[in-house]
C-alpha cells in the first residue's frame, strides 16, 4: 500500500520537474508537464504502480486558453486502493494514445474523439461511436451551440424520405 | 454439390437495434464462420441525447433530472453519484437519517436492477418464469419507490445536501416486510436456475474473461467480481456511510457468465443484509437536507418571515448556486459496475464539464473479446451478462 | 329489426361486418416491442403479471411483420430515425402508432443537437401518452382509447 504523497515522491525522482502534482477535493491529480515523457509516465503507473484498472478519459476544451485541449485520464490501483487523474494538455488537439497499455482506452478515446474532437494517434480504430458518420463536428466543444439541428437533413441514410422541420 | 472441400468463408450479420435482446437500441455486427463469432463490433450512439452538453447548460440543480434517465434501472443510484460529486466541492455535511436513507434507496435500487436483469437474462435464454417472479418483487419496490417519492422511476429524490424530504411511516414498514420476505425470494429464483441443466449448459463456460483483463479492460463491479477480483467501490473508496454495515462482497474465480449469475445474486442478499441493519441503525428523527446555506434552500417558514432568506432563496432556485473553481471525481458501486461523475467548475453556477463514467460503455467495450469463438446464439447470454442499459452507454 | 324477428333461428344474432372486424381487430392488438429508453422499462412493467396486459389480448410481438401496433417508448434520436420509419414501414395495414412519454411526444427535456423532436416527425401518430414515464395505467389508458376508436372506424368503406 502506498499514498498518494509516496507515488509522488517516487515519480518525481524519476522523472524531475516533469510533473506537478496536487490533490484538490479529495481527487489526487499529476499533471505532465512534458508531452515527451506522457507515455513513459503512464507505463510506469501501470507496470510499478499496479494501476491496472482503466477507468476513465476526460477529454475537456478550454478554447480561452493557450493549451486549448486536456486530456484526463482516470486510474485505479486495485492493490493500493489509490485513485489518480493524469492530466495532458496541448495546444492542439493531437494526443497519444493508451490502448497498448489498456485495451479499455480503446472505446473510451473513441467516445472523447467523436465529442470533443481529440485525436488519439496510434488508435487503431478511431471512428464515430456515438453520432453516425455523417455528423459534422464535435458537440461538447465550446463553440457547438446546444440545439444544433441543422444536420438532421444532411443525409438520408436508409433512402425513406425523411425530413425534419423542428 | 462441387464442393470438394470445406471453404471457410465470413458472414456479416447483423443484430439490431431494433432486437428483443439487445436491451434497448443495441446494434451489433457480428462476422461467423458458419455458427462461430470471428467479431463482434458493437454499434451505439441510438440513444445518444446529449445528456453531458445539456448539464453544461444548466444548474447544478437542473442536472439531477437528466443523471435518472441515465442508466433507468436504477435512477436513485445515479442521484447519489452526482449528488456526491458536487457535495464534494463543498465538503457537505449530510445529515445522519439523510445518509440512512441513501442507503435504503441505493441499495433498494440496486435490487430493482438486479431484478430487471435476471427477469431479462432469463427470458433472452428461454426461461419466461423468472420475467413474471422477478417483476413481481420489482413492481413491490416501485411501489415502495411511489410511497415515498411520488413516482415509480425517475423519482429525482436525492439532492444536493440531502435528500428531497423524509419518508411516510408507511414506507418504513412495507421495506421491513419486504426485507423479512425477501431472501425467499431470492431463493426462489435460484431454484428455478442454479441447478437447472439448460441454465448451466447456457452459461458454464461462456464469456470468459480473466482477472487481468477485467482491470485493463475498465470492467467493473459483477464483471470484475466474477473473475475473481475482490474489488468493490462501497468498501475500497467507501463513501457514505457504508462502513458502518456488515456484508460482504460476493467474489467467484470462474470468470464466467454462471458466475456472474451468482455474483449478482449473492449481491441482492448482501444488499438485503445492508438493507435490514440500516432499517435497524437509523435516527428515528432528525432532518435530511443539510442546513449549509451555500446550497441549502431556505425552509418555507423562513421565506415567509425572513428576507434574507426569501432572497436565497429566489437566488438558488432561479440562478443556481457556485461551487468553487476546481475539479472533482466521484464513483459510486452503481448496479452495474463504477459509475463516477467528473465535474469541472469553473466557479460559474453551470459545471463547465460533465463526464459520466458509465459502467455499461466500458464494460460494453469487452463484448468481442467475451464472444469471439462462441456460437452465435450465446452472444445474447453474453450481452445479458454484461447486464448493459442503452440510456447509459449513449448517454 | 321488425322485419327478421322471429324468422331467424335461435342462437344467431344480427351484427354488421365492421362490427364484427373491428371486434376481432381491437381484441388482439398485438404491439412491437419497440423499446428505446426508459418507458420501456415501464412497458416490460405493463406486460409482467400485475399489470398483465394479456388478458386485453395483448401479447408483445418481437417483428414488424406480425404486429398491429407500435409502441414507441422512449427518445428517438436522429441515429435511431430512419430505423423506427423502416419499422413502421414493415408493419403491415391496417396499424397505429402509439407515442409513449414525453420525449417520444416532443422531445421532452432533452431539447438536443441529437434528440428528435417527437416522433410524430417520421411516423404519423395515434395517441400520445404523457409521462416521464408515464405510469402502466396511462399506457392502459391509451389502449382502452385506441380499442373505442378501433370501434368506429368502417372497414369496407373508407
Amino acid at each position: 500500500m502506498i499514498t498518494f504523497e509516496q507515488l509522488t515522491a517516487k515519480l518525481d525522482a524519476q522523472f524531475p520537474d516533469k510533473l506537478n502534482s496536487y490533490s484538490e477535493y479529495k481527487c489526487n491529480f499529476i499533471k505532465v508537464k512534458d508531452t515527451s515523457v506522457y507515455m513513459e509516465v503512464m507505463t510506469a503507473l501501470k507496470e510499478e504502480f499496479s494501476f491496472m484498472y482503466m477507468v476513465d478519459v476526460v477529454a475537456t476544451h478550454w478554447p480561452k486558453r493557450r493549451d486549448k485541449f486536456e486530456v484526463t485520464t482516470n486510474l485505479f490501483s486495485i492493490a493500493n486502493k489509490l485513485r489518480v487523474f493524469v492530466k495532458l494538455a496541448d495546444e492542439d488537439n493531437k494526443f497519444p494514445t493508451l490502448t497498448d497499455l489498456w485495451p479499455g482506452a480503446n472505446l473510451l478515446e473513441r467516445e472523447q474523439y467523436d465529442l470533443v474532437g481529440v485525436i488519439f494517434e496510434g488508435h487503431p480504430d478511431l471512428r464515430r461511436v456515438l453520432l453516425p458518420e455523417f455528423f459534422d463536428g464535435h458537440p461538447l466543444r465550446k463553440d457547438f451551440p446546444l440545439k444544433e439541428r441543422t444536420w438532421f437533413n444532411n443525409a438520408d441514410e436508409q433512402g425513406i424520405g425523411l425530413k425534419f422541420s423542428r | 454439390m462441387g464442393r470438394t472441400e470445406n471453404v471457410s468463408e465470413v458472414v456479416t450479420v447483423n443484430m439490431g437495434p431494433q432486437h428483443p435482446s439487445t436491451h434497448g437500441v443495441l446494434r451489433l455486427v457480428v462476422d461467423l464462420d458458419g455458427e462461430t463469432i470471428v467479431n463482434v463490433d458493437p454499434d451505439v450512439g441510438f440513444l445518444h441525447r446529449g445528456t453531458e452538453k445539456l448539464a453544461e447548460n444548466r444548474t447544478y440543480h437542473q442536472t439531477i433530472p437528466l443523471t435518472d434517465r441515465l442508466d433507468y434501472l436504477s435512477p436513485l443510484s445515479n442521484n447519489l453519484a452526482y449528488c456526491l460529486a458536487v457535495e464534494k466541492f463543498f465538503d457537505l455535511e449530510i445529515p445522519e437519517r439523510a445518509e440512512y436513507l441513501r442507503v435504503i434507496l441505493a441499495e433498494m435500487s440496486r435490487v430493482a436492477s438486479h431484478l430487471v436483469w435476471i427477469a431479462t437474462h432469463a427470458l433472452d435464454i428461454g426461461a419466461m418464469t423468472v420475467f413474471l417472479y422477478a417483476f413481481r418483487e420489482r413492481e413491490e419496490i416501485l411501489d415502495m419507490f411511489e410511497v415515498a417519492t411520488g413516482q415509480r422511476m425517475t423519482s429525482s429524490w436525492i439532492r444536493i445536501g440531502g435528500l428531497r424530504d423524509d419518508m411516510p411511516e408507511d414506507f418504513f414498514v412495507r421495506l421491513a416486510d419486504f426485507v423479512s420476505r425477501f431472501d425467499k425470494c431470492v431463493d426462489e429464483y435460484e431454484n428455478l436456475l442454479t441447478k437447472n441443466r439448460i441454465w448451466m449448459g447456457r452459461t458454464i463456460g461462456i464469456g470468459h474473461l480473466s482477472a487481468e483483463d477485467t482491470m485493463v479492460y475498465g470492467t467493473s463491479g459483477p464483471l470484475m467480481r466474477g473473475s475473481g477480483v475482490d474489488f468493490d467501490l462501497r468498501r475500497d473508496e467507501s463513501y457514505g456511510i457504508y462502513d458502518r454495515f456488515e456484508w460482504e462482497i460476493p467474489v467467484e474465480e470462474a470468470g464466467d457468465t454462471y458466475a456472474r449469475y451468482k455474483v449478482r445474486m449473492k449481491e441482492m442478499r448482501e444488499s438485503n443484509k445492508i438493507l435490514q441493519q440500516a432499517l435497524e441503525q437509523i435516527p428515528a428523527e432528525g432532518s435530511v437536507m443539510t442546513d449549509d446555506p451555500r446550497v441549502a434552500l431556505p425552509s418555507h417558514e423562513d421565506v415567509y418571515e425572513r428576507m434574507e432568506a426569501l432572497i436565497r432563496r429566489f437566488y438558488i432556485v432561479s440562478k443556481g448556486f457556485k461551487p468553487p473553481k476546481g475539479e472533482t471525481y466521484q464513483g459510486i458501486e452503481a448496479p452495474k459496475g463504477e459509475l463516477g461523475f467528473y465535474l469541472v467548475s469553473e466557479g460559474e453556477e453551470r459545471p463547465y464539464r460533465m463526464k459520466i463514467r458509465s459502467p455499461s460503455f466500458v464494460n460494453l467495450g469487452v463484448v468481442n473479446k467475451m464472444a469471439k469463438g462462441h456460437m452465435l446464439a450465446d452472444i445474447v447470454a453474453i450481452i445479458g451478462t454484461n447486464d448493459v442499459v442503452l440510456g447509459e452507454i449513449d448517454r | 329489426m321488425g322485419l327478421i324477428d322471429g324468422k331467424l333461428p335461435e342462437n344467431v344474432l344480427t351484427t354488421t361486418v365492421d362490427n364484427v372486424i373491428n371486434y376481432c381487430r381491437k381484441s388482439s392488438l398485438w404491439p412491437m416491442t419497440f423499446g428505446l429508453a426508459c418507458c420501456a422499462i415501464e412497458m416490460m412493467a405493463c406486460g409482467a403479471a400485475k399489470y398483465d396486459f394479456d388478458r386485453m389480448g395483448i401479447i408483445f410481438r418481437a417483428t414488424p411483420r406480425q404486429s398491429d401496433v407500435m409502441i414507441v417508448a422512449g427518445t428517438v434520436t436522429r441515429k435511431m430515425a430512419p430505423v423506427v420509419r423502416k419499422v413502421y414501414l414493415q408493419m403491415p395495414e391496417p396499424k397505429c402508432v402509439i407515442a409513449m412519454g414525453s420525449c417520444a411526444t416532443s422531445g421532452g427535456i432533452y431539447d438536443t443537437y441529437s434528440t428528435v423532436q417527437g416522433v410524430d416527425e417520421i411516423v404519423p401518430v395515434d395517441f400520445y401518452v404523457p409521462g416521464c414515464p408515464p405510469r402502466p395505467e396511462a399506457l392502459y389508458d391509451a389502449i382502452v382509447a385506441l380499442q373505442s376508436k378501433i370501434m368506429t372506424e368502417k372497414v369496407l368503406r373508407k
